[in-house]
């Protein structure tokens, strides 16, 4: 079984908090994606579960035992580093043997472990071969293939593609999900690209600033994050935030004014005393419409970006600074996702159109108000 | 291209090239010569570096004039030899302790390993006579191989430890979390890895080893049978004469083994001393 929980978890090192108190309930069989900024805590948290740091506070507990003081053999983890750590003066075979040979099994069963690991990783024909040898795909493999040997309940993987170029990449994502099905085990991922945890993550976690911002399947995250940063790390190209001005508050929604002074009401979860707050409305840029929309803002295009299947537009914000930020990350930039096709040039003034069904709403401190549209993956098959 | 010349700068590198290895190596060729003329010729004036008397004779002679020079050889390859073991098995384990490990008063030893480099023996000798008195070990082999253990192992520890700092730390990490103790990583992980650095380590203690017995065996020693070459071949030394040619012939036989083993290390040496990283 791979059960794995955590109970307010925290790491200092010095003076300095890096884990500020983290709980979390994973079943097993799930395959949970640890995603953030960097620096936002989430290696640190995946080698605390590991066993490789000291936890400075609360429990993380495995299959019913605590194991905060245990080492991380007997933990029943495996882990695959970022950067493969093979043994290079070791072939595939005996990279893959070294977990067995460290717990002194027979010659008989390392072979038949070996060559199981081997067959599913499709590495039988590189057994002989040096890590030197191996393509970065392949290295990766053998590095999973040292975790499967030891069957362990919990696998960890710490950014275990960020070294691969983006065609392997997705191609090791598809081997990753596959394995996951195939092997029936618990897996804790760590990576900093989103499109890694949306497409393998049964739940994401994503960390900010050493606590869970936010815990839930891909497509909650997407369409209900719940609050403001995760509503921008979720999403590519990044959600656009407008500043508008709460005009007041009905049955089904908030009525909010844009800074062009045009009124929308949104159809979020409305509460009490927030008339004349400054809020937060957020826009994804595929949400973004050439025509067929509830309200209209008029942008000036500064970048048009051809992707062929997509056009992307930045245009300066609406009632915001003329030109583009000096800081890149900055959200005084207002993108747009329109078809590739787009007839767009830079310079052109463009009529960006929105649906207040498809804008999120933020308080001043980055919560969101619950968004009362049918959701989609209300509809998707439970996972 | 940085590394293309012209035809006049490469001339200018190969007279520094050989001014440089003039200088290295006119001593050894001297010796050789020596060691091939009759005593009588070797204060010939003029000088000629091709006589007609040449011969290996010298090379023969030597094992009469000196009976006991095989075993002066011999003792001197053994100390150097036991020194060299003796060291690495020192510097390995701590070089790796030094490389990982933070701990109180890391860097102070460090540091005072470096200060004891800068004193080297010759200052501490009598002090070591105390020592080696009062411990009962003087003229033994003993007296011989532990100073110059003890005096090969900062160098070593510095040595290899930055080579060890450049082995990639998620190694270890890895063979950890897959349940190896901190020996069984050492032995199967960092040693194969460091190997490199470990021979380069093992080449400088064992030359050290090899140099420095001549001030220990002088001071420490005086029975015979013990004594490493660099002493011995004082039996060249007569009454009337000195056997020059012999003496040379007798040195040249005596570093042999040393030239031998960097013949056929010198790859491990250009390569430890000049590693960038280990491959992963």
């Amino acid at each position: 079984m791979g059960q794995l929980k955590l109970e307010n978890l925290k790491k200092s090192f010095g003076n300095v908090e890096v884990i500020k108190g983290v709980s979390l309930d994973v079943k097993h069989g799930e395959f949970i994606v640890f995603v953030g900024p960097s620096g936002c805590g989430k290696s640190t948290l995946l080698r605390m579960i590991a066993g490789l740091e000291d936890i400075t506070d609360g429990n993380v507990i495995i299959d019913d035992v605590r194991v905060n003081s245990l080492p991380p053999v007997k933990r029943g983890i495996a882990m695959v580093f970022q950067s493969y750590a093979l043994y290079p003066h070791m072939n595939v075979y005996e990279n893959i043997a070294f977990p067995l040979r460290v717990e002194k099994l027979k010659q008989a069963e390392i072979d038949s472990k070996v060559h199981k690991a081997a067959e599913i990783l499709k590495l039988t024909e590189r057994l002989n071969y040096r890590p030197g040898e191996l393509s970065g795909g392949q290295r990766q493999r053998v590095a999973i293939g040292r975790a499967i040997v030891r069957e362990p309940s919990i696998f960890l993987f710490d950014e275990p593609l960020s070294n691969l170029d983006a065609a392997l990449r997705a191609s090791m994502r598809i081997e990753l999900s596959k394995l996951h099905n195939d092997l029936d085990a618990t897996m804790i991922y760590v990576t900093h690209d989103q499109i890694e945890a949306m497409t393998m993550a049964d739940r994401i976690v994503v960390l900010d600033g050493g606590y869970i911002s936010q815990v839930g399947t891909p497509l909650e995250l997407y369409h209900n994050p719940e609050n403001i940063f995760v509503a921008g790390f979720i999403g590519n190209p990044k959600m656009n935030f407008i500043d508008v001005t709460c005009m007041g508050t009905t049955k089904t929604g908030v009525k909010v004014q844009l800074p062009t002074g045009e009124e929308l009401t949104l159809p979020v979860a409305p509460r009490d005393g927030i008339k004349g707050q400054t809020l937060s409305l957020g826009i994804r840029p595929e949400h973004t419409l050439l025509d067929g929309a509830d309200i209209k803002l008029t942008l000036n295009a500064n970048v048009v970006e051809r992707l062929g299947v997509q056009t992307v537009v930045y245009a300066n914000s609406p009632g915001g600074e003329e030109g583009l930020s000096e800081d890149p990350e900055e959200t005084n930039r207002f993108c747009s996702l329109q078809d590739g096709l787009a007839t767009i040039t830079p310079g052109q003034d463009l009529e960006i159109g929105l649906k207040a069904s498809d804008c999120h709403l933020f308080d001043a401190n980055g919560a969101a108000f619950k968004r009362s549209v049918d959701l989609l993956d209300s509809k998707l098959p439970d996972m | 291209m940085i590394n293309k010349y012209r035809w006049y700068e490469y001339i200018y590198i190969y007279i520094g090239i050989a001014i440089f290895v003039t200088f290295m190596l006119a001593p050894f060729l001297e010796a050789f010569l020596v060691s091939m003329r009759p005593l009588s010729g070797i204060f010939s004036v003029p000088y000629k570096i091709i006589t007609e008397d040449m011969s290996f004779d010298a090379y023969f002679s030597m094992w009469h004039s000196v009976p006991k020079l095989h075993i002066y050889i011999m003792n001197s390859f053994f100390i150097a030899s036991s020194v060299t073991i003796i060291s690495l098995a020192v510097v390995i384990p701590s070089a790796w302790a030094f490389a990982r490990f933070e701990f109180k008063g890391r860097d102070a030893f460090l540091g005072g390993f470096l200060a004891i480099n800068m004193v080297g023996g010759a200052v501490l000798i009598i002090p070591l006579y105390k020592l080696m008195q009062s411990l009962g070990l003087l003229n033994t082999y003993w007296a011989m191989i532990i100073p110059g253990a003890a005096f090969t192992v900062p160098t070593g520890i510095w040595l290899l430890r930055s080579y060890m700092m450049k082995i990639p730390i998620s190694l270890e990490e890895a063979a950890w979390v897959d349940g190896a103790n901190r020996l069984y990583i050492l032995r199967r992980v960092i040693l194969p890895i460091a190997m490199p650095g470990i021979i380069v380590v093992a080449i400088a203690t064992f030359i050290t080893g090899y140099a420095q017995q001549f001030l220990f065996a002088l001071v420490f020693n005086s029975k015979d049978v013990l004594n490493p070459l660099p002493v011995g071949i004082y039996q060249f030394f007569g009454r009337q004469t000195v056997l020059w040619h012999e003496l040379m012939a007798a040195s040249l036989v005596g570093i042999l083994p040393v030239l031998i083993i960097y013949i056929f290390l010198q790859r491990y040496i250009v390569a430890g001393l000049t590693a960038g990283a280990v491959k992963e």
